[in-house]
């Protein structure tokens, strides 16, 4: 499948997806946080299903905001307005049909900054299974320890499940907010530059266990650092001032890059 | 460079300056605090002194039948067998003066009886007569110099029934009219009562034996208030007379109040209590309260520590309770009635006891021994009637059936007992903090839940400032709405008060619910304000539907008048000023406090946790139960010990809202007295350095203890919470 976008400062773009089974797609989207200032510019991105896709661009053009878009966790500001379609599965997650605790059980989100609850790891990890209706210990307890298997926490933290999430290090902090998001068995994954607050140790080990998901999960990752998105993503979209500037396998973006400004990004031109 | 220095010189002494003021100022909060602590301390401790006998001086001379003293303690007079009196100068060291009382030849004096006040004696002879004088010591000024003027004054005289024979037993008293009484036996079984009316210048005698039925009568007491009569006999059996009537004295009861023989029987102030001592020792106090039959019957209600000894004498004080008991061996126990305790043992180095009085001011003890010597005693005794028993304990006061706590400071006279229990003003205090957290617990936490995380930025921004402003409502103001405004319209409008209080939360949830049944994309289309006004239109709708069917249902069910019908089916009683007014008065003032610290608590738990929780498909009610909330928990926690603080402190709205009964009553439609409000009250009332001053003292103490644990508990325990939910 080939897909022709009509943007502003760009001409158009081809991305070559026609492997790949589209899970999420937006459509023309416009967002607003102020009225009348645009943070995105018709975005149009399809994003394909178990792979890994990152978003590039330099700070402030809109990538986390296009990320929180995909759960509606920018639903919550007031003054927002939100124009286009963004469709999971086919479906308009906008639409009033759409119920936003399911949505965001089926896509999940890691934050920037680790942020687990000031509670045990165990209760962490349950915490969204738990609110989601599941009662029963026993199939908590293996939700739990499948997802922090997934995450690579489960050895480092098995026999000390009711200890505080926050005597975590950093990076283990980041894996739990990882697996706590896996408990949910989502189908995409948002990760808005999971490592940018940890040691290249800890990175690497992230990068690690992106990679054991890849097969099972579509994941979304906001990186700044392009090293990372070229290690860890199989495609990549790059963002400039609220506008998706080009859109394309990772391998493709950034060895031939089809635009200008693409280009001078990747060198460093500038960013 | 030089003026590089010299800045830096400047700033290093700005910083010294800076920093011992700051020093200063914090040493010298708790150095404050301390010493109001002190200060408490200091003023609540004389309560606790022990009593004390010390010595002060004595003379020498032959025993006499009785001793007496000036108001100002300096003439002494001492009245002998022979009719002499002597009065002795303290200052000067001697005999001043000499009186007699006229008795015939070889007539000698054996006992005597007076008045509590002593203003008037009546003495008994070796002959049969009964000759009755006053002695009188009156202080005259000349100048500035003061001295005390001796005077004997003498009464009638009279021979006892049967002349010529010795009489035992007597006892006399003079009422309020003048009138007088004498009761004496003769061969220790025939009674005399002779009684003297004054208005109608008329004498009248009575031989009361035979309803004594002619046993040894062993011991007698009158009591003029009350016009009683006690006698008692060698089987421990005591006759209670009435004698208000003159012409024929009744005898009322007679009950076997010891196995032992009674030796001695005296009335305490008040004219209530009657003291009984016995041949095996043994203290203690009857008084008359109403049986479950409600008969009034006298009741043995103290029992005194054990003389091990026949007792001899009861003297009783003319300024309180204390009355002293002397036992055949010569030892003397000092007793406060109220207290049931016996303050001092003392066996005046075994010298014997022969005579013991009270000077007017009962700050002196005469003891006369066995070896011709007077001692004078000076008693340290400032606040019998305060125990620990007393304040926290149950006390039997007069009159009253059982042991109870009872807080009923001051009366009329010095004969009122004063009934100091604390317990009725702390149970006040608590009873009172416990409706106003009740009312403002809810009411402030769901407030600033609503504020803190669903209620709009543009209203949050109103309604912050409005309950804060609420916090400096003076409470002098809440207390007088309270007391005079809405006590009046929740009496009128008792049943749709209850229903509005049940009810309305149950409807506001229905309503809320209701709203909820709204799609989400309608319900965006409204704005903020139209969700409020929603609600508040409901609120009105409720409101109007209640007051509307109030009096109808009234009629119907509850015969026209709750009230009423509470008090004839549940024998609940209303009162105005009661605890859901003062409840929700005191709440008024406290949801401030507690909305304030709960709001800041919750908008503080970090918005990476609300959002890593939403984005876990929590749902907003359930990140703020799961989440917000126990992150909050310690600043909740201390929220509320800090509004619990202000509600045990605050002073003003209990005063005016409450009837300020000090009652044991949890219910929520009569008042308290809480221990503020009583100081309030009372203190301006109290004498200087008396017991209910330094009681209200220890009240203040004790509030001063409350809050304090209160505050620290918030601390601690927020503390903890905070360590363990709060470390984001
Ligand atoms: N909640 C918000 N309200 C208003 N403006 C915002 C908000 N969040 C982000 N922005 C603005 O939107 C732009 C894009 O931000 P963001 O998506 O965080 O960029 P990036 O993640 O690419 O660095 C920035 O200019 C930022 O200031
Ligand atoms: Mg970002």
């Amino acid at each position: 499948m080939k897909i022709n976008v009509q943007n502003s400062i760009s001409a158009s773009f081809t991305t070559d997806l026609s492997k790949e089974k589209i899970i999420l797609e937006t459509k023309n989207v416009d967002l607003c946080y102020v009225p009348q200032v645009r943070t995105l510019t018709n975005v149009s991105i399809q994003i394909p299903e178990k792979k890994v896709t990152a978003f590039i661009g330099p700070s402030g053009c809109g990538k986390s905001t296009l990320l929180r878009c995909f759960n509606r966790m920018n639903d919550l500001i007031p003054g927002i307005s939100i124009k286009g379609l963004i469709t999971i599965d086919g479906i308009d997650i906008y639409s009033p049909e759409t119920k936003l605790e399911e949505l965001r059980k089926k896509v999940g989100m890691v934050f920037q900054k680790s942020n687990p609850f000031p509670m045990g790891i165990w209760e962490n990890v349950a915490f969204g299974p738990k609110v989601n209706g599941i009662r029963e210990k026993a199939e908590l307890d293996e939700m739990v320890e499948s997802a922090l298997i997934q995450a690579d926490l489960w050895k480092e933290v098995k026999d000390r499940l009711n200890n505080s999430a926050l005597d975590l290090s950093g990076g283990q902090q980041q894996r739990l907010c990882i697996a706590r998001a896996l408990a949910n068995k989502p189908e995409i994954i948002l990760m808005d530059e999971p490592a940018s607050a940890l040691d290249p140790i800890s990175t690497n080990k992230i990068e690690e266990t992106i990679d054991e998901l890849r097969e099972n999960y579509t994941i979304i990752i906001v990186t700044h650092n392009m090293q990372q998105a070229a290690r860890v993503s199989d495609y990549t979209a790059f963002m400039m001032i609220g506008e998706m500037i080009e859109f394309n396998a990772t391998s493709k973006l950034f060895t031939n890059p089809e635009k200008k400004l693409t280009e001078d990004y990747i060198t460093g031109r500038f960013g | 460079m030089q003026e590089l220095t010299k800045f830096q010189k400047r700033l290093k002494f700005e910083n010294k300056v800076a920093s011992g003021l700051i020093t200063l100022g914090g040493y010298g909060v708790i150095v404050s605090v301390l010493l109001i602590f002190f200060f408490l301390v200091s003023e609540t401790l004389p309560l606790f002194w022990k009593t004390s006998l010390e010595k002060d001086f004595e003379i020498s001379g032959k025993t006499p039948i009785s001793i007496g003293m000036d108001d100002y303690k300096e003439l002494v007079y001492q009245v002998y067998e022979n009719g002499i009196i002597s009065y002795y100068n303290i200052k000067q060291k001697k005999n001043v003066k000499y009186d007699t009382l006229s008795l015939s030849a070889g007539e000698k004096i054996i006992s005597s009886s007076s008045t509590l006040e002593k203003d008037e004696i009546a003495f008994c002879t070796d002959s049969g007569r009964i000759i009755n004088a006053a002695v009188l010591l009156t202080p005259e000024y000349s100048g500035n110099s003061r001295s005390i003027v001796p005077k004997l004054v003498n009464y009638e005289d009279f021979y006892g029934k049967e002349s010529g024979k010795s009489l035992e037993n007597l006892a006399f008293d003079k009422n309020e009219n003048g009138n007088k009484f004498w009761v004496w036996t003769s061969e220790k079984k025939n009674v005399f009562i002779k009684i003297f009316d004054l208005e109608e210048d008329l004498n009248y005698t009575h031989k009361l034996t035979e309803l004594t039925g002619g046993t040894k009568i062993t011991a007698s007491a009158i009591n003029a208030e009350t016009e009683v009569l006690f006698l008692s006999d060698e089987n421990g059996e005591i006759f209670y007379f009435d004698i208000s009537n003159y012409e024929s004295p009744e005898l009322k009861s007679h009950w076997k109040a010891s196995n032992n023989e009674i030796t001695a029987i005296s009335f305490l102030i008040g004219g209530n209590a009657v003291v009984l001592g016995s041949k095996k020792g043994e203290v203690e106090i009857w008084f008359q309260i109403r049986n479950e039959n409600d008969d009034v019957v006298f009741t043995k209600t103290q029992v005194f520590e054990n003389h091990n000894s026949e007792i001899t004498k009861i003297v009783p004080s003319q300024r309180n309770r204390t009355f002293l008991t002397v036992d055949k061996s010569g030892e003397l126990h000092l007793n406060y009635s109220t207290t049931s305790a016996t303050n001092v043992k003392f066996d005046n180095e075994k010298k014997g006891i022969k005579l013991v009085d009270f000077s007017p001011t009962a700050d002196v003890i005469i003891v006369a021994d066995d070896n011709s010597k007077i001692g004078f005693f000076n008693l340290q005794n400032e606040h019998p009637e305060v125990t620990v028993n007393s304040l926290f304990g149950k006390i039997w006061y007069e009159g009253y059936s059982k042991p109870e706590f009872v807080w009923q400071s001051t009366g009329g006279s010095d004969a009122f007992e004063s009934k100091m229990s604390l317990i009725p003003l702390i149970f006040g205090t608590l009873k009172g903090t416990l409706y106003a957290m009740l009312f403002s617990i809810p009411i402030a936490i769901f407030g600033a839940i609503y504020v803190s995380q669903f209620a709009p930025k543009n209203l949050a921004v109103i309604i912050k400032p409005i309950i804060e402003i609420m916090a400096a409502l003076p409470s002098v103001v809440i207390g007088f709405l309270a007391g005079l405004f809405f006590s009046p319209l929740f009496e009128k409008n008792l049943l749709l008060i209850v229903l509005l209080s049940v009810a309305a939360p149950i409807l506001f949830v229905v309503i809320i619910s209701l709203w909820g049944l709204i799609p989400e994309d309608k319900r965006r289309k409204f704005s903020n304000t139209w969700e409020l006004t929603f609600v508040f239109i409901a609120m009105v709708l409720v409101f109007m539907i209640f007051w509307g069917i109030s009096e109808p249902l009234e009629t119907l069910f509850f015969d026209g008048n709750v009230k009423n019908w509470l008090y004839s089916n549940f024998n609940i009683g209303y009162d105005q000023r009661n605890s859901l007014v003062v409840g929700i008065a005191l709440g008024f003032a406290v949801i401030p406090i507690i909305f304030t610290i709960t709001e800041d608590a919750l908008t503080n738990v970090p918005k990476s946790l609300t959002s890593a929780s939403l984005a876990l498909g929590a749902s907003k009610w359930q990140t703020v139960q799961r989440v917000v909330l126990p992150a909050a928990s310690g600043g909740i926690f201390a929220a509320i010990i800090l509004g619990l603080g202000r509600a045990i402190g605050e002073t003003m709205i209990v005063l005016m809202a409450t009837g300020n009964t000090p009652i044991l009553d949890l219910s929520l439609f009569n008042g308290f007295r809480a221990m503020s409000a009583t100081i309030a009250v009372e203190i301006p009332e109290a004498p200087v350095g008396g017991s209910l001053y330094r009681v209200l003292f220890l009240t203040a103490l004790l509030l001063l203890i409350f809050t304090f644990i209160v505050n620290s508990l918030a601390t601690y325990i927020g503390d903890k919470l905070r360590k363990k939910y709060a470390r984001y």
